[in-house]
């Protein structure tokens, strides 16, 4: 058993990492407030947008073009090159949340040949580098505080390499919030966009299921004329743009709301255990004080009594020796 | 007047949810108008203002908006733009940094992407400015 001393040096270094614990507890906690009044603000924006850009993709003329996934090179090519946004946080104590993104974005690597990974946030950067995947060098994007304005950028970034045909496929990889507590790791594809065929198809087998809001009639009387001012190209130059902009946008809020609840239920059960370790260490700690007053008592009374032996033996003699 | 019923998002905010009479937003090549029952149509937003008028109203309201697209179908007007602002929450003297900052970058050697990227926050910062002016008229 330790000692006293021991067993007090441990409690005193577990009370201490409690305050850490409980401290980014309460940081979280008001970040985590923040961002998720950043992902109400942006949630109708996100999935208008992505309603929004399926009707007009219904609406879409049959055509070829590059941002579609009937390009003339789709049907040439063997290999697809395919870029990864992930989306991880800048910094640790985060529970699972790194561990559960990078874990699918690693899958995902390993079933393709040729890929190529967009880190967004250190955590995911410094794991994929250290362990030799295929990271883009030069686009270094914090997670931190989405804001419109980054976003643009990356979209800009990567809408360019996809004009340029570097890259055929892009995937977002990313967290979501589910009911405001449960986060899910979800895959999106960005880019090339569903032809009007597929969506179409889509869009009649969930209106026949009853999902969505709109009836068969409604599709079917939509058919008929629908105006895209100025030229459809012109119009779906500037969706790709706001779509890639938007998803990624709405994507970086979702993660940051994630991360911040990860790291503030993480920080909950390191405080709940710290206590419940520091309950059990105060009680073997008062046992072990116990044991120590009980031992030092036994030994005084131990040693009265010796003493006491002695003096009587020596008081016996005294009178024998008197009697003598 | 007929009314339709209209919905601007942006990235942070429902801008506005209700009805409306008429909508004027700045297209390709010039301003278009949108009354009740417009045909179904999509259409590329420019940077610039959007116009619009409540039911009973003589007045427009007026919005700040960056590039998006707008959407009529069933009477329903949606509009998607990364940023809606009304001219008086916007900061002037941002607006002008923002300005001053984008003419700088333009004058530099630029890489395509980096120039594109310049020349939308020049048009955004002139947009807000032009706004911010043209509410002054009106007060």
């Amino acid at each position: 058993m330790a000692n006293t001393k021991e067993i007090q040096k441990r409690i005193n270094s577990i009370q201490d990492t409690m305050k850490i614990t409980k401290a980014m507890y309460m940081m979280s906690s008001m970040k985590l407030r923040k961002a998720k009044q950043k992902l109400e603000d942006t949630e109708p924006y996100f999935f208008g947008l992505q309603e929004q850009i399926r009707s007009i993709l219904y609406h879409f003329p049959q055509m070829q073009h590059l941002y579609f996934d009937n390009r003339i090179s789709d049907l040439q090519e063997e290999v697809k090159s395919k870029g990864y946004i992930v989306i991880t946080s800048d910094k640790g104590m985060a529970g699972a949340y790194n561990h559960n993104v990078i874990k699918e974005a690693k899958r995902l690597c390993d079933e393709t040949e040729d890929y190529t990974i967009f880190a967004i946030g250190e955590n995911g950067r410094h794991f994929f580098k250290s362990q030799k995947y295929n990271v883009k060098e030069d686009f270094r994007f914090s997670a931190n505080n989405p804001s419109v304005h980054r976003a643009r950028v990356i979209a800009e970034n990567i809408v360019q390499l996809y004009k340029e045909e570097k890259i055929d496929e892009i995937y977002i990889v990313y967290t979501k919030m589910t009911h405001g507590i449960k986060e899910e790791v979800e895959v999106a594809q960005l880019l090339p966009l569903k032809t009007a065929s597929f969506v179409k198809a889509e869009m009649i087998e969930e209106a026949k299921k009853g999902l969505s809001d709109n009836t068969l009639e409604e599709l079917d009387s939509a058919n008929d004329y629908f105006l895209i001012y100025p030229s459809p190209k012109k119009v779906l130059e500037n969706l790709v743009y706001n779509y890639v902009t938007g998803f990624i946008y709405g994507a970086l809020v979702e993660g940051s709301a994630s991360e911040e609840n990860a790291r503030m239920m993480a920080m909950q059960s390191a405080t709940d255990n710290a206590e419940a370790m520091l309950r059990e260490l105060s009680i073997e700690y008062n046992r072990v004080r116990q044991a120590a007053i009980t031992q030092e008592i036994t030994e005084v009374i131990g040693g009265a009594k010796a003493l006491r032996n002695k003096k009587a033996k020596k008081k016996k003699q005294l009178t024998r020796v008197k009697q003598v | 007047m007929n009314t339709f019923s209209l919905k601007i998002l942006s990235c942070n905010r429902v801008f506005y949810d209700g009805e409306c009479e008429i909508l004027i937003f700045p297209g390709y090549d010039g301003e278009m108008a949108i009354m009740a029952n417009h045909a179904p149509m999509t259409c590329a937003i420019e940077i610039g203002e959007i116009r619009f008028r409540l039911p009973g109203e003589t007045e427009y309201q007026h919005a700040i908006v960056s590039s998006g697209l707008v959407k009529v179908e069933h009477n329903k007007v949606d509009i998607l733009v990364y940023s809606a602002e009304r001219p008086e929450e916007i900061d002037k003297f941002r607006a002008e940094a923002a300005l001053e900052r984008a003419r700088e970058q333009l004058q530099q050697k630029q890489s395509i992407q980096d120039y594109h990227v310049s020349a939308a926050s020049m048009a955004r910062a002139m947009a807000r400015l032009r706004g911010v002016k043209d509410s002054k008229k009106f007060m």
